[in-house]
């Protein structure tokens, strides 16, 4: 008996001066691994044009219905995205997606991926809608922007910018408002959302910037 | 794909009684002589892909997907082109059939480009459907070969052509030679090289082009005003009726996100036989702008005040049982519109006549003189009955464009004898003698025309209907519910008033002091200064309303209304077809629907037995107080007493 007590607090022993596998989240994060289905991505081409070409296929395939896609048509001088349509509104419902990844499955064009941002808490409810600004790939340095791709998955711009963390409009205020064709993104202090917005800070970035 | 009647929907009894037995996959099914292998099949579930068989088309058999085995035939033949015979054997599904089927399909997507996922066609597509179900699963034929051709094709500011994706089945060419006469389509270039193109390539003109993109099978002609709206799984539909004149065509109203994105046809052979007009089927943006009255409110001395349903119901009895008391019902003028429902329009007119003591009441300005049922004895689908059909002047067919596809269907198939002619035409200049059966339209300000016509025309054996054209899309139902000056509901007689334009004047003279008008801005608009002079004299002005104007700026009480596709009701076509309406779109305002409000109203000026107010109460209620809306149900017509004809 006595020697399986020793035995058994050589285990803790060991562990206890071993080094501890927990990380301080979220000063200290780990790397995603290169399949972590995340936080959405839409893509653009290596010409800046986006991949997305609103075909609401992704949407089709959702099996919780959180994506809305709106489609329209390209101004042929001056496309959104290759071929006669784009999506103008693409929005992601972050409270419903359970994450599944079927929609980077239907998508023909491969324009949308899960990335390896998994944070979502948030204080705002309209936040957690991420609309196609929040979405999309930066652009024209959209290759710096992805950052790391061992370090950071699959992923592309996924660093918590100032910009990123507006949120657009939700469809319902963008409805009573009678104005999500022309409506910008209300800004904090500005649409009801308070002027300190609480956000999640990547701590990554301030060392990378 | 509905069933196909080769023999005239309208007509009866006739080829009942010939049946042949045909067997279709080992099954045997009894069917009318000079029916067609695809038709038979279907009566018995069985389907075959069809591109080039339309159910309202005739057969060319060109695009060679329905190919089976018939008998003892040597080649398959064509089911949509192939007329049963007694003891004929059909098989549809066998290796050599489904073989054929996919070599049809691989040619047919040989130069197919594979855009479906920016096709609006994309989900509703014959050629995705068919490619599934009987297609081969890989082509042999490697993508960088297709050849090109023309995408996004303007033809004209409603239609676009994609060359690309046409398969080629001609339903669009014999669309405009069969169904509406005209020709503007066309296949030019031969072989390989087959293109659809406009003739000379000038635009397309016709007022029936929106029903181009719903007999092609693909997604080659599509709508401009459709164009990358919605796919088909983003749309709910409601079964509607156009709300663009009194036809009373079936529609489809496909909705997104609060917002109507298109009126798709629904196949009705009693009224519109699946084709519409373009300006019913692209009238759809008007529905989806326009500010809306949200809130009731009460106008008093220069201020506005919002304020609750109840509060502004009472108010508005309030001000018009002062009226009453102090002037009496005579200085009330009632205004409805033809775009409410019976139901609606039915209440209107018992509060007007019973509560307010008022005769003032009318849903549109003209002086009609007297209405009668008589007046659209004729059934629409029945004008393919007649021997002759009298058309007094253009309006009958511009206000209800689909009456001339009618016509001309008539004309073709039938070989009925189709007069266009003035309206005061003689009746003797004609020469139309002992017919069986003759139909007189007109337009509602010419009935008087009309009525001269049918009265010279009608002589022993010769049967007189007359068909006369409303204006508005519930302009027959107004008239039936009795909303006119000088008749009451079901026609009948009562003390007389003064109609719209009467009652404008009036209350610009001061006789009249108080109005009440739901959804009336449309009338009151085609007034002109007329309208403004009355809103700006009269005081007390109870106006339901859906959208901001020059009524609802004017009203000392406005309550918000609803839109016609926020509403649960009945319409009444031309002809007397009672149809059945209901919501496609929320509603904007909190509001209870105006069949409540005028309860509301009438329940505060105190009158009793008016219910709740429910649209199915109320039907329930007219149905009892008009005979001939008894029988009428959902969709079948009011059964009015011809006069001098027991019923």
């Amino acid at each position: 008996m006595f020697k399986e007590i020793i035995k058994g607090m050589a285990i803790t022993l060991r562990y206890g001066l071993s080094r501890p596998i927990t990380v301080q989240w979220p000063e200290e994060q780990k790397p995603a691994t290169p399949r972590h289905r995340g936080r959405h991505i839409l893509h653009r081409y290596y010409n800046g044009l986006e991949k997305c070409i609103g075909c609401e296929l992704c949407a089709a395939a959702c099996p919780v219905g959180c994506i809305y896609v709106g489609p329209a048509e390209n101004d042929p001088l001056n496309p959104v995205s290759p071929g006669e349509r784009y999506a103008k509104r693409y929005e992601i419902n972050l409270m419903r997606c359970i994450f599944c990844g079927y929609c980077a499955s239907a998508c023909p064009t491969e324009a949308i991926t899960l990335g390896p941002q998994c944070d979502f808490a948030n204080y705002r409810r309209e936040r957690t809608v991420l609309t196609k600004q929040e979405l999309l790939e930066a652009w024209p340095k959209f290759e710096r922007s992805r950052g790391d791709m061992n370090q950071r998955g699959a992923g592309a711009d996924q660093r918590s910018t100032g910009k990123s963390l507006n949120p657009g409009p939700s469809p319902r205020l963008a409805w009573e408002a009678q104005a999500d064709e022309t409506h910008e993104a209300p800004l904090p202090g500005h649409g009801g959302i308070p002027v300190n917005v609480p956000g999640v800070i990547d701590p990554s970035e301030e060392s990378r910037a | 794909m509905a069933n196909k009647t080769t023999t005239p929907s309208s007509s009866e009894g006739l080829a009942e009684a010939e049946k042949v037995t045909v067997t279709i996959d080992g099954r045997e099914v009894a069917v009318p002589r000079g029916s067609l292998v695809v038709d038979a099949a279907s009566s018995l579930g069985i389907h075959i892909p069809i591109y080039c068989a339309h159910p309202k088309l005739d057969p060319v058999a060109v695009c060679r997907m329905c190919l089976v085995r018939v008998g003892k035939m040597p080649r398959l033949q064509p089911a949509c082109a192939t007329v049963v015979s007694d003891g004929m054997v059909v098989t549809t599904q066998s290796p050599e059939v489904a073989k054929v089927r996919e070599g049809m399909l691989e040619f047919l997507l040989l130069n197919h480009p594979l855009d479906c996922p920016v096709c609006d066609r994309g989900g509703e597509c014959d050629l995705q459907d068919f490619a599934v179900r009987y297609g081969p699963q890989t082509s042999r034929f490697p993508i960088t070969q297709k050849s090109h051709a023309a995408k996004a094709v303007v033809l004209s500011d409603k239609i676009e052509l994609d060359q690309e994706r046409c398969i080629l089945c001609w339903r669009c060419t014999r669309y405009y030679d069969e169904i509406t006469g005209e020709k503007e389509l066309v296949l030019v270039r031969r072989g390989i090289d087959t293109v659809i193109d406009s003739f000379n390539g000038e635009p397309l003109t016709s007022d029936f082009q929106g029903n181009l993109p719903e007999v092609c099978p693909v997604g080659a002609l599509t709508h401009r005003q459709y164009r990358f709206q919605a796919r088909p799984w983003d749309l709910q539909r409601t079964k509607g009726i156009c709300p663009e004149c009194s036809y009373g065509c079936n529609i489809n109203i496909d909705a997104r996100d609060f917002e109507i994105k298109r009126f798709a046809s629904r196949d009705n052979p009693q009224v519109e036989d699946m084709w519409l007009c373009d300006r019913g089927r692209y009238s759809v943006e008007k529905w989806s702008h326009g500010s809306r009255v949200r809130h009731p409110l009460i106008r008093a001395g220069g201020e506005v005040r919002e304020v609750g349903v109840d509060e502004a119901v009472a108010e508005a009895a309030r001000q018009l049982g002062e009226v009453l008391r102090l002037h009496g019902g005579g200085a009330i003028g009632v205004i409805g519109s033809p775009m409410l429902t019976n139901e609606e329009l039915w209440l209107l007119q018992r509060l007007a006549r019973e509560t307010l003591d008022c005769h003032n009441c009318d849903h549109q300005l003209d002086e009609l003189g007297n209405v009668s049922a008589d007046e659209h004895s004729l059934g629409i689908a029945e004008i393919e009955d007649c021997e002759t059909v009298v058309v007094l002047g253009a309006e009958p067919e511009a206000n209800t464009p689909v009456l001339t596809l009618r016509l001309h269907k008539a004309q073709l198939r039938r070989g009925v004898e189709v007069r266009r002619v003035e309206h005061d035409a003689s009746p003797a200049s004609l020469g139309i003698k002992g017919k069986r059966l003759v139909g007189v339209i007109a337009d509602e300000v010419h009935r008087a025309y009309a009525a001269d016509m049918a009265d010279a025309l009608a002589s022993g054996n010769t049967l007189v209907k007359r068909l006369t054209v409303t204006r508005g899309v519930n302009g027959r139902g107004a008239k039936d519910m009795g909303m006119l000056p000088t008749q009451g509901p079901g026609y009948s007689r009562v003390t007389g008033g003064k109609d719209g334009r009467q009652i404008l004047h009036a209350a610009s003279a001061g006789a009249i002091k108080a109005l009440l008008l739901v959804g009336a801005e449309t009338v009151l608009r085609g007034a002109g200064i007329l309208a403004e002079k009355a809103l700006a004299k009269v005081d007390v002005i109870i106006a339901i309303e859906p959208r901001a104007g020059i009524v609802a700026n004017a009203a000392s009480v406005v309550i918000p209304g609803h839109t016609y596709f926020e509403k649960r009701g009945s319409v009444t076509n031309v002809e007397g077809r009672v149809q059945r309406v209901s919501p496609a779109l929320p509603p904007a305002t909190a509001a209870p629907q105006e069949t409540r409000v005028l309860a509301m109203l009438a329940a505060a000026l105190g009158a009793t037995g008016w219910g709740t107010g429910d649209p199915f109460e109320v039907n329930t209620m007219l149905s009892q107080a008009i005979d001939a809306y008894r029988g009428a149900g959902n969709g079948g017509r009011a059964l009015w007493k011809r006069q001098g004809e027991p019923r």
